[in-house]
């Protein structure tokens, strides 16, 4: 019973932290931006993809050390050109905030469907990024997660520092708390827009790449991610960075014990509920400021 | 320094301002008084970059901006100060004040530029830690201004910097506006009526419906009856 107990809160705490890393982005974007962005679960699978391409169908050199150094600067670049081409102009427009979400919204279907005209569509399986288990006291642990728990930790520690001391990082808060004022101490908000827009795409791209592993690249696998990440960021408060590392972790632990005690069936009822149930109570979610 | 030439700009489909002609000098203190909602705000967010629909010319040290985006002209050298502040809420005064130093031209001058302005509001320098948020609006507008000076910026366009405020902080405005232009700045301020900010004047417009409806002197806005009575409460 107790050494179950453990293991659930084990497997509650890896999902969570990747959770956390991708449902951080997508707040991130929000906080600066306060527009929905629809393709946020197609960066999740063009993560998956690109390192089957790189390891399964290139089979290159250095493994995962190899997808990390080049998955970085390509989604980086992937998602500033993809909001200076196709949502910047947008912003110049009344209302742009929808138009915008219609557009992400087209640009998730039509990512999805490349994908399968591209790599067809049955699953592809990533291989482990370590192999093994390791075993403390009664416990035996899998090497793989240990390594994705530390990744997307890591992830998060450097996003976190990146926020708080660099001058991009202070440039992005300011945007986020005050557009006007940032404008009035000469932030260039286009840059700072993009620039969000591509660090969201490495978290929930490197998302991608951490969790495939365990569920296969699946072209259909965007929409529940999408949804997942939504569901994490309005249980969090919209917008909130620090809400959503709380919301992830908690929806991370509440899936794993509602898989393991009810089946997996049940999990998305439950989380919705839990979803529900705090909207109901707290319409701003957990952190939210309006 | 600052020269503008048939400056119409707009606000959707409001056409706010009408053919506006000024200049301000080097040196100078300008005010801009009118009554509210006749334009004053958009003036000063026009020449600061922050209405995008505009034309007519802006020249500043000889330079037409009025095509530049907002980021380039703080960087030049202009700043706005805005009536309702616009500051960062979840950050502290020095963070608040660090950011108003992000332009390029003002990030070479941030140390003593943070000095002189700790200097001039010894209040801030008490509360750097403080956030903005749970700031008294007194303390708020002079972080405002502060932030302001952080841009290094040789031209201060400042939005109705006393509304709101109590007497005795209205005066501690006036003075510190006079202060900074002693320093050296160059100010264009717009105000409804506060006769503190007025007497600092070295030349006053007049604005309503988006048009100059007065350009003169302190003594010829005295002389001019309609004037005495509308703006300098006389």
């Amino acid at each position: 019973m107790f050494i179950e107990i453990i293991d659930i809160i084990i497997s509650g705490l890896l999902n969570g932290s990747v959770y956390a890393l991708m449902a951080i982005g997508l707040a991130l974007v929000y906080g600066v931006t306060k527009a929905f962005n629809f393709a946020y679960g197609s960066f999740y699978t063009m993560g998956g993809y690109f390192a089957w391409t790189l390891l399964v169908s290139v089979g290159i050199k250095g493994g995962y050390y190899t997808v990390f150094l080049t998955a970085i600067p390509f989604l980086f670049v992937v998602g500033f050109f993809l909001e200076k081409i196709l949502i910047s102009p947008l912003r110049k427009r009344s209302d742009w905030q929808m138009k915008a979400m219609m557009l992400t919204l087209g640009l998730s279907l039509f990512l999805d469907i490349g994908y399968i005209a591209i790599f067809g569509p049955r699953l592809k399986s990533l291989p482990d990024i370590v192999e093994g288990t390791i075993d403390i006291g009664p416990f035996a642990f899998m090497n793989q997660d240990i390594v994705i728990f530390i990744l997307s930790i890591t992830g998060l520690l450097c996003f976190a520092w990146v926020l708080n001391n660099t001058r991009i990082g202070m440039a992005v808060q300011a945007v986020a708390q005050n557009p006007m004022g940032a404008q009035i101490v000469g932030i260039p908000k286009d840059r700072v827009f993009a620039a969000t827009f591509a660090i969201s795409t490495i978290m929930v791209g490197i998302g991608g790449i951490l969790l495939s592993q365990k569920n296969f690249v699946n072209p259909q696998a965007s929409t529940g991610i999408m949804i997942k990440a939504w569901v994490i960021t309005a249980f969090g408060g919209m917008g909130s960075i620090k809400g959503s590392l709380y919301a992830a972790l908690i929806i991370g632990m509440l899936e794993a014990f509602v898989g393991y005690y009810l089946g997996m069936i049940h999990i998305e009822v439950a989380v919705l509920t839990l979803l529900l149930i705090t909207l109901a109570f707290r319409p701003q979610g957990l952190m939210g400021k309006e | 320094m600052l020269s503008i030439e048939n400056l119409n700009a707009y606000y959707g489909q409001a056409h706010v301002l009408k053919d506006v002609s000024m200049t301000v000098n080097k040196g100078e203190v300008v005010v801009m008084l009118g009554p509210n909602g006749h334009g004053k705000s958009t003036l000063l967010k026009s020449i600061c970059g922050m209405v995008d629909s505009k034309r007519g010319k802006i020249a500043y040290k000889d330079q037409d901006i009025i095509k530049f985006p907002s980021d380039k002209i703080v960087n030049l050298g202009i700043t706005y100060i805005a009536e309702n502040r616009e500051l960062f809420p979840y950050m502290s005064t020095l963070e608040n004040l660090k950011l108003g130093a992000y332009s390029k031209n003002a990030r070479k001058h941030e140390k003593e530029n943070l000095e002189k302005v700790f200097s001039l509001f010894p209040r801030l320098a008490e509360r750097r830690k403080q956030y903005a948020s749970t700031m008294s609006g007194g303390e708020a507008k002079m972080l405002a201004i502060a932030r302001g000076l952080m841009s290094n910026a040789d031209f201060l366009a400042i939005d109705e910097p006393a509304l709101g405020l109590q007497p005795n902080l209205r005066t501690e405005v006036a003075r510190i506006i006079n202060e900074i232009n002693k320093q050296g700045k160059t100010i264009l301020v717009v105000e409804q009526n506060i006769p503190q900010i007025t007497d600092l004047a070295d030349k006053l417009y007049v604005l309503e419906e988006g048009h100059i409806t007065f350009e003169g002197s302190k003594d010829d806005a005295l002389s001019n009856d309609n004037l005495k009575e509308i703006f300098l409460g006389m």
